[in-house]
């Protein structure tokens, strides 16, 4: 009898399907540049992790994927009437973004964008590792929307045209934005959720600027150029803010020399509870 | 074969075959059966295989003709959508060459290499199937190539968009006026693991497993059978305290290993001694919960073996030797049903569980037993109530049902009325 359920079990295991895997796939999508001046990009990235850069001459875009075909499927379309590309992943299971396990992380994208158009960029990020670097890119328009995510967006070469705004929106994430100065924006709104946020202001401010920093439940660390001239009006609650070194009067903080400095940051910070600190850079 | 034992046999194969089972069906499920017994040679033999993905091979250039009404047909004019389109063209790339019938509105298809020359124009949409594209001319539409590259020299001009399916797409000058996208093929089977590898690598680990308890714990009732019984009869009297205690010791074996470490470090002569202190602690920790493991396999060997033994059972040797061996036996049984059918959808996860919280249970109560009896070398819990010396192997002995008969004493025959 031993032996007859030893071909029972194993009629039963050989007459079962095969089980699911995580299966990982390779797209990638381009377009030559073609005399075009302006870009609306969209990016939206679920899981995994994203590195996005300026890209190699002649091209337009370009983006290399590595994807979990179970649970997303590839973006990659460009409406030439309106010059706008929608670039990514989206999940197959309908709207928004899901992550079930570690394992959707091993996902990858890189993504490049021409430095010789006028770019306006809008990435949405969901449980990603994500570096954006965006120095040397035209940018003229940057929303930036993350989940819980680790950003870091750096601004290592000056912006060669100028930015109208940035919108930086942060979830439950770390985010980490290194010379800002380069990315050239006249205006600048931060909203923090949950998490850390790290505010480098350094780099080659081309006139005054306002951020409008907004955050709720965090620590934020300003790292801000001694050559320019800072003021910061802070309303808070169950905040603080590092007093030390500046002139108050009322809300309203005045960093030393900043009737003399050349260039000035005017910052409205608001913040619900965490703690704020500041450094200084050169 | 006699009649019962083809009707079983046959049973068998209809529950592995939740199908209706044709003759295609079972010869399919032997050729699946077969390529994974060799998957398993391979993987034994340490063989990596093709990681190549599954590709169809290149077939001969020749012209598609369009289907007849009804037939299949493919647009190309939205190429925005690569995996739909790799969904419609993977069947037809797979045909035959010679049964290929497909319409692409507003363009052509060709099967095999194709080249447009330098002085030709391709009006319309492209489709090359089974080959690579080479593009020296003018294709006035999009091109989609399946297994098989595209490649754009220079002075080619593409004016749509490129689509390489299972291939790439490489520019080398020409003009590309869409986008050119490349998706490729998914990876090789060997990505998925059939129930059946999947069952024979979870039995191979699990005969491993019980190997290696088997020959630690052959070794610990060779060389420790005083320590291990005194742990073990710890396990049997006073099972709630010993798990209660090795619950305890689970939860203060980190605190008081920061605890040690603090200590060394804060005396100056102590940090001399952190490096062997910490790998003494981890290893005492380590033989305490599997020699406790170990303990309770013996315990639970004993009261089985004992049970069988009352029941008038004729065992062979009831020694430590066959408690440990049954104990195991008995404690490893779940993960043994866990190997077996693991890849039952909830069912296996339901006995992946029950086998985790009772090997937890053991492991608890083991290492509680072990911390009670400092090794083996306190009886206080081992139910120890008379001297060892007092105590003799007769309770091994199964009283005869019917009484034991009277036997003479041995020596002269002695007379009730009188003696000799």
């Amino acid at each position: 009898m031993t032996r007859y359920a030893g071909v029972l079990a194993l009629a039963l295991v050989a007459g079962a399907g095969a089980l699911p895997a995580q299966t990982l796939r390779d797209f990638s999508t381009a377009r030559q540049l073609h005399g075009e001046t302006r870009l609306t990009a969209h990016v939206t990235y679920g899981a995994g992790t994203l590195h996005l850069a300026p890209a190699a001459s002649g091209d337009l875009y370009r983006m290399r994927l590595s994807y979990d075909a179970d649970r997303y499927i590839p973006l990659g379309a460009f409406d030439a009437s309106s010059g706008t590309v929608r670039l990514g992943v989206k999940g197959t299971g309908g709207s928004g973004l899901r992550v079930v396990s570690t394992s959707h992380m091993e996902q990858s994208a890189t993504i490049g964008f021409s430095p010789d158009v006028a770019l306006a960029l809008d990435v949405e990020l969901g449980a990603a590792e994500s570096t954006l670097e965006l120095g040397g890119l035209h940018l003229s328009e940057l929303h930036l929307t993350t989940g819980g995510s680790r950003t870091t967006v750096r601004f290592s070469r000056p912006n060669p045209g100028r930015c109208d705004q940035a919108l930086v929106s942060t979830g439950a994430a770390d985010i980490t934005v290194l010379n800002f100065g380069n990315s050239r924006c006249r205006r600048a709104r931060f909203e923090g959720g949950v998490g850390r946020v790290l505010l480098d202001l350094s780099g080659a401010w081309p006139a005054d600027a306002s951020l409008d920093l907004r955050m709720a439940v965090g620590a934020l660390t300003l790292r801000l150029p001694r050559s320019a001239g800072v003021r910061v009006t802070v309303s808070g609650f169950l905040s603080s803010f590092p007093a030390a070194g500046w002139t108050r009067r009322g809300s309203v903080y005045t960093s030393p020399g900043y009737a003399a400095a050349a260039r000035h940051l005017n910052i409205t910070l608001a913040t619900a509870m965490g703690g704020v600190t500041i450094e200084w850079v050169e | 074969m006699r009649a019962h034992n083809r009707l079983l046999l046959a049973a068998g194969c209809l529950i592995g075959l939740p199908r209706v089972a044709t003759a295609t069906d079972l010869a399919g499920s032997a050729h699946v059966a077969v390529r994974d017994l060799w998957a398993i040679i391979h993987q034994m033999r340490g063989d990596q295989g093709d990681p190549r993905p599954v590709q169809t091979p290149a077939a001969h250039p020749q012209a598609i003709a369009p289907a007849p009404a009804g037939g299949p047909s493919i647009d190309l004019s939205d190429l925005s959508q690569p995996t739909a389109i790799e969904a419609q063209l993977t069947p037809i790339s797979r045909m035959p060459e010679g049964r290929v019938r497909l319409t692409v509105p507003g363009g052509q298809a060709r099967m095999g290499d194709y080249s447009v020359g330098s002085d030709q124009t391709v009006t319309g949409h492209l489709l090359v199937l089974r080959g690579n594209a080479d593009i020296y001319g003018r294709v006035q539409g999009n091109l989609v190539a399946m297994d098989g590259n595209v490649t754009v020299h220079p002075g080619a001009v593409i004016a749509g968009d490129v689509l390489a399916i299972h291939g790439t797409v490489r520019d080398q000058g020409g003009e590309i006026g869409g986008e050119s996208r490349t998706l490729a093929a998914a990876p090789a089977p060997a990505a998925t693991e059939s129930p059946l590898v999947l069952t024979l690598r979870r039995i191979a680990g699990f005969v491993g497993v019980l190997v290696t308890l088997g020959v630690l714990g052959l070794g610990l009732v060779a060389f420790g059978r005083h320590n291990l019984i005194i742990v073990s009869d710890t396990v049997s009297h006073s099972f709630g305290r010993a798990f209660i205690t090795g619950l305890l010791g689970q939860i203060l074996l980190l605190p008081t290993f920061g605890m040690l470490v603090v200590g060394l470090v804060l005396s100056v002569a102590g940090i001399l001694l952190l490096p062997f202190a910490i790998v003494a602690y981890v290893l005492l920790a380590v033989v305490a919960v599997v020699g406790g493991y170990l303990a309770v396999a013996h315990a639970l060997g004993e009261t089985v073996t004992r049970r069988r033994l009352a029941q008038g059972s004729l065992v062979a040797s009831p020694n430590s030797y066959r408690y440990l061996v049954t104990g195991l036996g008995a404690t490893l049984a779940l993960w043994a049903a866990w190997a077996v059918f693991g890849w039952v959808p909830v069912a296996g996860d339901i006995i992946r569980g029950a086998a985790i919280l009772v090997t937890w249970l053991l492991g608890t109560a083991g290492f509680g037993a072990a911390l009670l009896s400092r090794a083996g070398l306190r009886e206080s819990f081992a139910g120890r109530m008379i001297p060892p010396e007092a105590l003799t192997d007769e309770y091994l002995w199964a009283t005869p049902q019917f009484g034991v008969p009277a036997i003479r004493r041995p020596g002269p025959t002695r007379s009730p009325i009188g003696g000799p």
